[in-house]
C-alpha cells in the first residue's frame, strides 16, 4: 500500500463517538406492522380521526408496493415484522418544560453536545430533541412564539395546529411517492413542525436532533416546514445512534413548502452509527426529503454532510414550481469501511426562469461505495431555466468505489444545463507539497479533504461547519494508512 | 408484450440448421425475460411499443439495389436487404469472410430483458458471418447494409469482425434504410494486440426500427476509434460497448446525431476499463429539432484493480425547437485508485450572441443558424481518418443541414 493510502487508513480507524447507549426505562410497542399497531401509535398520540385514516391509507398502499432495487446498493432484505415501530422513554405526563424532563435524557443530549438546557442560552439555537419515537423537549418556545414562529414536535402540532398540519402534510411527499415514504406515512411517530408567518425572519436557527436509542426499533420521523410569503428560516438537523451489531432502520420524510419570496435553508449533519470495520451493524438511512418552491421567487437550499449510516439512500430535492424560484444542493458524503451511500438530488424545473445549483463532493475510503445519483429535469414550460451541477469524487484506497449517475432531461429549448464530474485520488504531489511545509501526513490529508469540501462547508451555519469539519476529520482518521 | 414475442419469435419458425440449438436456447431466454419496458433502466427513455404496432411480415426482404457510391476508392461488402445474397467474388488482400462457427455462439449471454433484442437476434438470425482482417488494408472496407423502400419484415444480421495482431483498417458501416421494418443487428469486434481500427458508422433511416448492439474488445496496445454520423430515423437504438482488456488498450468514440420531427435516437455507449494502464475518450453530440427525441447514455466503468486508467467523456447537446427533447446520462463507475475520470455534459441552444455576430457580418438568419449548427455538429467528425473519409462525413452532414 502506498503512503497516502496507509495514512488515510490510519485516520479512519477512529471510534464512533456517539455510540453509547442510554439505559432508560421505555414504553415500547410490540414488534410487527399491521393496522392494530398503526391504530395504537395514533391512539398514543391522541390523533384526530382523519390522521389515522391517512395512516391506514398509506399502510394499505405500502402493502401493494415492492421495495426498490435500482439504487447502487447491496441491501439485505428487511423483515418489517421484526421492527418495533414505537418506543419512547417512560414518563408519567408529558413534561411541560425542560425542567420536568428526565435528567437521564438531558444528560444523553448533553453528552452528544446538543444544548438543551442552560447551554442552550449561550448557543442561541432553538432545539427540538427527538429520542426514539418521541420529542423530549423543545427549547426557546417562548421567544419563538413572540416572533409568531411555531416550532414544536409534530405530535404537538397535530394537537395545537391541526389545520396547518392537515393542509400541508403529504402535499410535497404524498404517501404514494415511494416505498419508504409510504411506510413512514403509516407509522411516523414524531418529528418537528415549523411554521414561519408572513414576512418574518426567524430570529434564531432552528434545530432538531434525532437520537435512536432502543434496540430493534426503527425511527420514522416526519418534518414539515412551511414558510409563508416573504419569510426566512434556517433549520439544522443532526442525528446519532448507539453502536450495535444489528442494523436499524431510519425512514424519515421531510417536506418543505416555500411560498412567495420565502427562503428555507435546511442543513443536515448525518452521523448515524455506520457499522463496524467489518460492516456489521449500522443504520439503514432511507430518507425522502423534498422541498416545494410553490410560489414565485422562493428559494430552498439543502446542505448535507453525510458521514454516518451503513447504507444511505437519500435525495433531497427541489420542485421549482414558482417562476424565478431557486433550488440549491450542497453535499459532502464520506463513506468508509463497508458503508454504502447512494445520494444526490433532484431539481425539477417547472417554472420560468428557475435556477438550480448542485455541488456534490463524495469521498470514498475502505471498502465503501459512494454514489451520486441526481436528476435535473427541465419541463416544457421552464423557459430560460438554468442548472449547474458539479460532482467531484475523491478515492482513498484501492478497494472503494465512487460512482456518478446523473439523469439530465430537457424539454425546453431555452433552458441551459451544465454538468461536470471528476473522480480522482489525493495526489502524491499535493501531499508532498503539504509535507514539505512541515505538516504531518494526517494533517495534510485532512487539509486536502477540507479544501475539497470547502464549497459545501461554507454553506453550513457556523456551528455546524465546525462540527462537520471535525466529524470529517474523525471519520477519515486512519484512512491514510 | 407476449403477443410481440409470438410475433417476432414464433418458436415454429426457428430454422433447423447447425445453429438450431443456439437459436432454441436464445428463444427460451427471450421467453423467460420478455422485452424491456420503460422501467428497465437501460430502456428508460426508449419504448419498444412501436414494435407492437407494426405488423412485420416474415421471410427475406427484397433487394435494395446497389448502395450509394462513395467519393473515394473502397472495397464494398454489400448486405442487400440485410443479408449477404452473393458473397463477394473477390475480397481485398488480407480479408476473409466465412460463416461463423456455431461453437462461438454457444456461451454468449445477453443477461436479462435489457438484452432482449440481442437474444431475439440470436434466436432469429438467418446468417452469421465472421470477417477477418489479417493484415493492414490499403483502402477503406465498407460494410454496406441497405434496406429497400418496401421493407416491412424483420432482419437480424449477425457479424463478427476480427482484426489480427498488428493489422490496421478503416471499416465503414454504411447503413441506409428506406423501409419500415425491423433491423436488429448484433456485431462483435475484436482487436488483437497492436491492431488499429478506424470504425465509421454512417446511418440514415426512414420508418424502420433499427436496433444495433456493437461490442468491441480491445487487446494490448490496440487502438479502437469510432466516428459516428447518425442521421436518425423513426426509432434508432445503438448500443456500443468498448472493453479495454489489456494494458495499453485505447478506445475512443466521437459521434453526432441529428434528429428531426418524428424521430427518436438512443445511443448507449459504455467504455469498460477492465485492466489498468488503459485510456479512453468520448465526445458525443446531439442536435434535436422539430419534435425529435435524443437520448444519450455514456458510461465509463473502471474495474477494481484497473489502476492508472484515464478516461474523459464529454457530451454537448442542442435543443433547436420547443417540442424537441433530449435526455442524457453520463455515468462514472469507478472501483480503482490512481485513476482520472471525468465527464462534462451540457444541454442548451444556439447562442444568441453568436447568431447576432454572424448577422452583423451580413449573413441571413437561416444561413447563420446553419453555420452555427454545422460548427457544432462537425466538431466530433473533425478527428476522423483518413482525410477522404472525414471530408465525406462532413459533406454528408452539410447536406442535411
Amino acid at each position: 500500500m502506498n503512503q497516502t493510502a496507509q495514512q488515510v487508513e490510519k485516520v479512519i480507524q477512529q471510534r464512533y463517538k456517539a455510540g453509547f447507549y442510554t439505559d432508560i426505562e421505555s414504553d415500547r410497542m410490540r414488534a410487527g406492522l399491521d393496522e392494530e399497531v398503526i391504530a395504537m401509535i395514533s391512539a398514543k398520540k391522541d390523533e384526530p380521526e382523519w390522521l389515522l385514516e391517512w395512516r391506514l391509507k398509506a399502510f394499505h398502499h405500502w402493502q401493494t408496493m415492492v421495495g426498490p432495487n435500482w439504487a447502487h446498493l447491496n441491501l439485505p432484505p428487511i423483515d418489517f415484522q421484526k421492527i418495533h415501530y414505537y418506543s419512547a422513554p417512560k414518563q408519567k405526563d408529558r413534561p411541560k418544560s425542560l425542567d420536568e424532563v428526565d435528567p437521564k435524557l438531558l444528560e444523553t443530549f448533553d453528552k452528544l453536545g446538543v444544548p438543551l438546557h442552560e447551554r442552550a442560552r449561550l448557543a442561541g439555537v432553538a432545539v427540538d430533541a427527538v429520542f426514539d419515537s418521541v420529542s423530549v423537549g423543545t427549547t426557546f418556545q417562548k421567544e419563538l412564539k413572540e416572533a409568531g414562529v411555531i416550532f414544536c414536535s409534530f405530535s404537538e402540532a397535530v394537537q395545537d395546529h391541526p389545520d396547518l398540519v392537515r393542509e400541508y402534510l403529504g402535499s410535497v411527499v404524498p404517501y404514494t411517492d415511494n416505498y419508504f415514504a409510504a411506510l413512514n406515512s403509516a407509522v411516523f411517530s414524531d418529528g418537528s413542525f415549523v411554521y414561519i408567518p408572513r414576512d418574518t425572519r426567524c430570529p434564531m436557527e432552528l434545530s432538531t436532533y434525532f437520537r435512536i436509542n432502543a434496540r430493534d426499533t426503527g425511527q420514522f420521523e416526519r418534518t414539515l416546514i412551511v414558510a409563508e410569503p416573504g419569510s426566512h428560516v434556517s433549520y439544522l438537523e443532526g442525528c446519532t445512534a448507539p453502536m450495535r451489531d444489528e442494523n436499524q432502520l431510519h425512514a424519515a420524510v421531510v417536506e418543505l413548502v416555500a411560498l412567495k419570496k420565502a427562503q428555507i435553508k435546511y442543513s443536515t449533519v448525518q452521523n448515524w452509527y455506520p457499522g463496524d470495520e467489518n460492516g456489521k451493524g449500522g443504520i439503514y438511512n432511507f430518507v425522502t426529503k423534498r422541498g416545494d418552491c410553490r410560489e414565485d421567487d422562493s428559494r430552498i437550499s439543502w446542505t448535507q454532510v453525510e458521514t454516518g449510516s451503513a447504507i444511505t439512500w437519500k435525495y433531497p430535492s427541489c420542485v421549482l414550481r414558482g417562476d424565478r424560484s431557486a433550488g440549491e444542493f450542497y453535499s459532502v458524503a464520506l463513506t468508509h469501511n463497508h458503508q454504502q451511500a447512494d445520494t444526490g438530488t433532484k431539481m425539477i424545473h417547472l417554472g420560468k426562469n428557475t435556477t438550480s445549483k448542485v455541488i456534490s463532493k463524495g469521498i470514498s475510503a475502505g471498502k465503501s461505495n459512494n454514489s451520486y445519483r441526481g436528476l435535473v429535469r427541465m419541463a416544457r414550460r421552464a423557459d430560460n431555466a438554468r442548472n449547474y451541477t458539479q460532482c467531484d469524487s475523491l478515492l482513498i484506497g484501492k478497494t472503494c468505489g465512487a460512482h456518478t449517475f446523473p439523469y439530465i432531461e430537457s424539454s425546453n429549448a431555452s433552458a441551459k444545463i451544465e454538468h461536470e464530474a471528476t473522480t480522482s485520488r489525493i495526489g502524491e504531489d499535493q501531499l508532498f507539497y503539504c509535507r514539505a511545509r512541515g505538516l504531518d501526513e494526517e494533517d495534510a490529508v485532512a487539509m486536502i479533504v477540507d479544501g475539497f469540501c470547502k464549497e459545501v462547508f461554507k454553506e453550513l451555519p457556523m456551528e455546524f461547519a465546525v462540527e462537520a469539519k471535525a466529524l470529517l476529520e474523525i471519520s477519515l482518521e486512519g484512512a491514510v494508512g | 408484450m407476449s403477443a410481440l414475442l409470438e410475433q417476432l419469435a414464433p418458436e415454429a419458425a426457428l430454422a433447423e440448421d447447425r445453429y438450431a440449438d443456439i437459436r432454441r436456447r436464445a428463444h427460451q431466454r427471450l421467453m423467460q425475460h420478455g422485452f424491456p419496458d420503460l422501467k428497465t433502466e437501460a430502456w428508460k427513455y426508449t419504448s419498444l411499443r412501436l414494435l407492437e404496432k407494426r405488423e412485420l411480415g416474415s421471410g427475406q426482404g427484397e433487394s435494395a439495389g446497389a448502395p450509394e457510391a462513395l467519393p473515394f476508392a473502397a472495397d464494398v461488402i454489400h448486405f442487400d436487404g440485410g443479408v449477404l445474397r452473393n458473397p463477394p467474388a473477390e475480397l481485398p488482400t488480407g480479408v476473409r469472410l466465412e460463416p461463423l462457427d456455431p461453437a462461438e455462439l454457444v456461451n454468449v449471454d445477453y443477461g436479462d430483458r435489457a438484452g432482449a433484442m440481442a437474444w431475439l437476434n440470436l434466436a432469429r438470425f438467418e446468417q452469421a458471418w465472421r470477417l477477418v482482417i489479417e493484415s493492414t488494408l490499403e483502402r477503406p472496407l465498407v460494410l454496406a447494409l441497405t434496406m429497400p423502400a418496401g421493407f416491412a419484415t424483420a432482419v437480424h444480421p449477425r457479424l463478427r469482425i476480427d482484426v489480427a495482431t498488428g493489422a490496421e483498417a478503416v471499416l465503414i458501416e454504411q447503413q441506409h434504410d428506406e423501409g419500415a421494418g425491423l433491423v436488429n443487428i448484433v456485431e462483435d469486434i475484436e482487436l488483437q494486440r497492436g491492431a488499429r481500427l478506424r470504425h465509421v458508422i454512417h446511418r440514415r433511416n426512414a420508418e424502420s426500427i433499427w436496433v444495433q448492439r456493437t461490442r468491441v474488445s480491445v487487446s494490448a496496445d490496440a487502438d479502437y476509434r469510432c466516428h459516428a454520423l447518425e442521421l436518425a430515423g423513426r426509432l434508432v437504438r445503438q448500443d456500443l460497448a468498448v472493453h479495454l482488456l489489456e494494458q495499453g488498450a485505447n478506445g475512443e468514440i466521437d459521434g453526432v446525431a441529428f434528429i428531426d420531427s418524428g424521430q427518436h435516437v438512443d445511443w448507449h455507449t459504455a467504455i469498460d476499463h477492465e485492466v489498468g494502464h488503459t485510456t479512453s475518450r468520448e465526445a458525443f453530440r446531439i442536435m434535436a429539432d422539430g419534435s425529435g427525441v435524443g437520448v444519450f447514455n455514456g458510461r465509463i466503468h473502471i474495474q477494481r484493480g484497473a489502476d492508472d486508467s484515464h478516461s474523459d467523456l464529454n457530451t454537448a447537446n442542442l435543443l433547436l425547437s420547443d417540442k424537441a427533447r433530449i435526455n442524457i446520462k453520463p455515468e462514472l463507475e469507478i472501483y480503482a485508485e490512481e485513476v482520472t475520470a471525468s465527464h462534462g455534459a451540457t444541454i442548451g441552444q444556439l447562442e444568441d450572441s453568436a447568431l447576432f455576430y454572424l448577422r452583423t457580418r451580413g449573413l441571413p438568419t437561416e444561413d447563420a443558424m446553419a453555420l452555427l449548427k454545422f460548427g457544432f455538429a462537425a466538431a466530433p467528425l473533425e478527428t476522423a481518418e483518413p482525410e477522404v473519409v472525414r471530408n465525406w462525413l462532413i459533406e454528408e452532414l452539410q447536406a442535411v443541414l
